[in-house]
């Protein structure tokens, strides 16, 4: 079997997260495989509609959850447009789990700040399940989540749960004019909120995904709350077609997203050439 | 993949043969199966940068275009021809092949796999600068995850060189870590001497490739009678590097340190302002090995999963779903191929991305020229002041 040789998955679950942006739940057809699969908080795969072709996102569901893989994605191209078209009981093709990870086992002990924008909150949902399955190990958790409006507002159900529990410190807010009459969180960017709600930056990391003005924005508020380069984490995408290191489209610089990535500090992020 | 090559001299084994003995030799190997893939003319010269180029301007040699080819008969056979249009990469990283193949009846999908082995391959006459890229791009291949595809082909073929005479000014192999008597990636070398071959076998394939052919050889191992043909290829040898060295010098580490530390330096988008990103240097070039893998739907229900060769000088190829890209102008795309090849490969796998045979010039319609670019960059390299007064390194 060679390295581009997809894995059969079914889709058993499918969420609608927003009017264009759908989740599905894989679970591998091949016994073996489901059983054995494991991956790490962070890395990503290449997800395909046989006949449109294949797709990078990473893994939504947190590895801590067994037996199963979510991706989260906006039907925009060809293959997520196919994607989307897909029911449960049907067939996709898998191949990953590929790249480095969050090195959450060394944030215990730490408190957590989650910063996400748009769907930048599938890469980080995945974290946040991994962290709250393992909750005892860590300090305070803090989400902040921005969305252009309410209706761009993804995983709204788990917002919802997320908000319920006493362990959890959440603040969601969409820009000026995307609120709605019952909105009920803040109106306004996600920097004032992380400004406002940010865990003392001493013991604590900081996981930061959304469109790029969103990391732009956010990172020199953290810089001020005090976080250091290398306790600020990243998830870059670029486009990929193998996600092994050999395509030689992911590249920025000597660094490829695909193998070095796409987990990266602010530390890293700031040596990075400026072509992302 | 081909073992590790010895070096020249003492343990390659060293033989003679003969223009009728290679012919021979090339029919038996055809008759037994065994596919053999040397340059042939395949046309007549349509290609004007092809007539600019010597390729198919050889002393007594009618303009053609050459090719390598699978020969379907030893008569085919003629070691006289210049270089070929495309380099070697297209038979171990086919312009397309199947990554596998799916069916699909009712909601059952099957997947079908592709062989990773393939049968024997001989290529003959290989350009040395297109050998030397196959052990380049080896590096890549293997890097954490292994290509069964490229090292399946790799382990299939015997690729025996000839001693290249050195076509013209955009040949710079012995600036880039090569030679055009080179035998890096290969499994043996022939070098023109008086009435045939002197031929030497560098690796275990390629010892045992002639001992299994052995009564068309003549060792020469020891046999005074050979020297003077020893000496003459030993002449033309060093001749073609001092040809060849006269066309560029540069450091390679010194070009690989300046462009890693200049990324945004004027002189790097002065360099590519000719460039109109047509690709057709990407397409050419033995060690430009960055692909595209698709979906090819050959009926309901069933298709092919492709990698097919991409380029880096398309807009297309780091292009978000979002709308943005990475990569927006044409002199950022070509800053992205001079830094993969003399930097960014050099620093992670040790080797430059490049073999020096000079086709991304040939190929060239706007003229763009790799061997004045690396002279431009080898003189700022060379130069702690910055040559343009507006030049700035990004990093300290």
């Amino acid at each position: 079997m060679n390295i581009y040789h997809p894995q059969l998955a079914a889709v058993t679950e499918v969420t609608d997260e927003t009017v264009d942006t759908r989740t599905l739940r894989l679970e591998f057809t091949d016994e073996a495989v489901r059983e054995g699969f494991t991956f790490q908080a962070g890395q990503f795969g290449e997800y395909s509609v046989f006949g449109a072709g294949e797709s990078t996102f990473c893994i939504a569901s947190a590895p801590t959850r067994k037996g199963y893989i979510e991706c989260s994605f906006k039907a925009v191209g060809k293959v997520t447009t196919a994607l989307r078209e897909v029911n449960i009981g049907d067939t996709v093709g898998f191949r990953g789990p590929y790249g480095n990870s969050f090195p959450v086992d060394d944030w215990k002990g730490k408190d957590v700040l989650f910063v996400a924008g748009g769907i930048g909150l599938a890469p980080v949902r995945c974290v946040i399940w991994n962290v709250l399955d393992r909750r005892d190990e860590f300090g305070d958790v803090t989400i902040v989540y921005g969305a252009r409006s309410v209706g761009d507002l993804v995983y709204k159900r788990e917002l919802e749960e997320w908000g319920s529990r006493s362990d959890v410190k959440i603040v969601t807010t969409v820009d000026p004019g995307g609120q709605t009459d019952d909105w009920k969180g803040e109106v306004g960017y996600v920097t004032p909120v992380v400004e406002a709600t940010a865990p003392k930056a001493d013991n604590a990391v900081a996981v930061l995904c959304g469109p790029p003005i969103v990391v732009k924005l956010t990172l020199p508020v953290l810089e001020k709350l005090g976080f250091a380069d290398d306790a600020i984490f990243t998830t870059l995408e670029n486009r990929m077609k193998c996600g092994l290191g050999k395509c030689g489209r992911c590249n920025i610089g000597s660094v490829y997203v695909c193998k070095d990535g796409p987990v990266f500090t602010a530390a890293q992020m700031k040596e990075l050439p400026p072509e992302f | 993949m081909s073992d590790a090559p010895d070096t020249h001299g003492a343990t390659a084994a060293r033989y003679f043969i003969d223009e009728s003995g290679l012919r021979a030799l090339t029919a038996e190997l055809l008759a037994a199966g065994t596919e053999v893939v040397a340059p042939v003319a395949t046309d007549v010269c349509q290609s004007p940068s092809a007539i600019a180029s010597s390729a198919c301007l050889l002393p007594g040699v009618a303009p053609v275009d050459i090719d390598y080819k699978l020969l379907g008969d030893a008569a085919e056979l003629d070691l006289s021809r210049g270089l070929p249009q495309l380099s070697l990469k297209q038979f171990f990283l086919p312009e397309h092949e199947a990554l596998c193949r799916w069916h699909q009846r009712g909601i059952v999908t099957t997947i079908e796999e592709v062989p990773t082995s393939f049968a024997p391959r001989l290529v003959l006459a290989a350009k040395p600068c297109d050998a030397a890229a196959l052990a380049v791009v080896d590096q890549v291949m293997n890097w954490d995850y292994q290509d069964e595809l490229w090292n399946g082909r790799r382990e299939a073929t015997t690729v025996f060189n000839l001693a290249c005479p050195v076509i013209d000014d955009s040949c710079f192999c012995t600036a880039v870590a090569s030679a055009p008597d080179d035998t890096k990636g290969a499994d043996g070398l022939l070098t023109p001497v008086e009435g045939g071959y002197l031929v030497e076998a560098t690796t275990d394939k390629g010892r045992a490739f002639v001992e299994g052919h052995k009564a068309r050889f003549t060792s020469v191992d020891g046999a005074p009678a050979a020297e003077s043909r020893e000496r003459q290829a030993a002449d033309e040898r060093a001749a073609a590097r001092v040809r060849v060295a006269a066309n560029l010098e540069i450091d390679p580490a010194s070009v690989r340190d300046w462009i890693d530390t200049h990324f945004e330096d004027p002189l790097l988008a002065t360099l590519a302002v000719r460039c109109n990103g047509c690709g057709a240097c990407t397409s050419v070039c033995p060690t430009c090995h960055c692909f595209d893998i698709v979906d090819e739907e050959e009926g309901v229900g069933h298709g092919t999963r492709r990698r097919c060769w991409d380029t880096c000088q398309a807009s297309t190829f780091t292009l978000h779903a979002s709308g943005h890209n990475p990569r927006d102008d044409q002199h950022v795309r070509y800053r992205q191929r001079i830094n993969h090849k003399y930097s960014i490969y050099p620093l992670k796998f040790g080797e430059v991305l490049c073999t020096g045979c000079g086709r991304c010039t040939r190929v060239c319609h706007a003229g763009q020229d790799i061997v004045e670019i690396l002279a431009a960059i080898d003189v700022a390299a060379r130069h702690p002041e910055p040559v343009d007064s507006g030049a700035e390194a990004v990093k300290p």
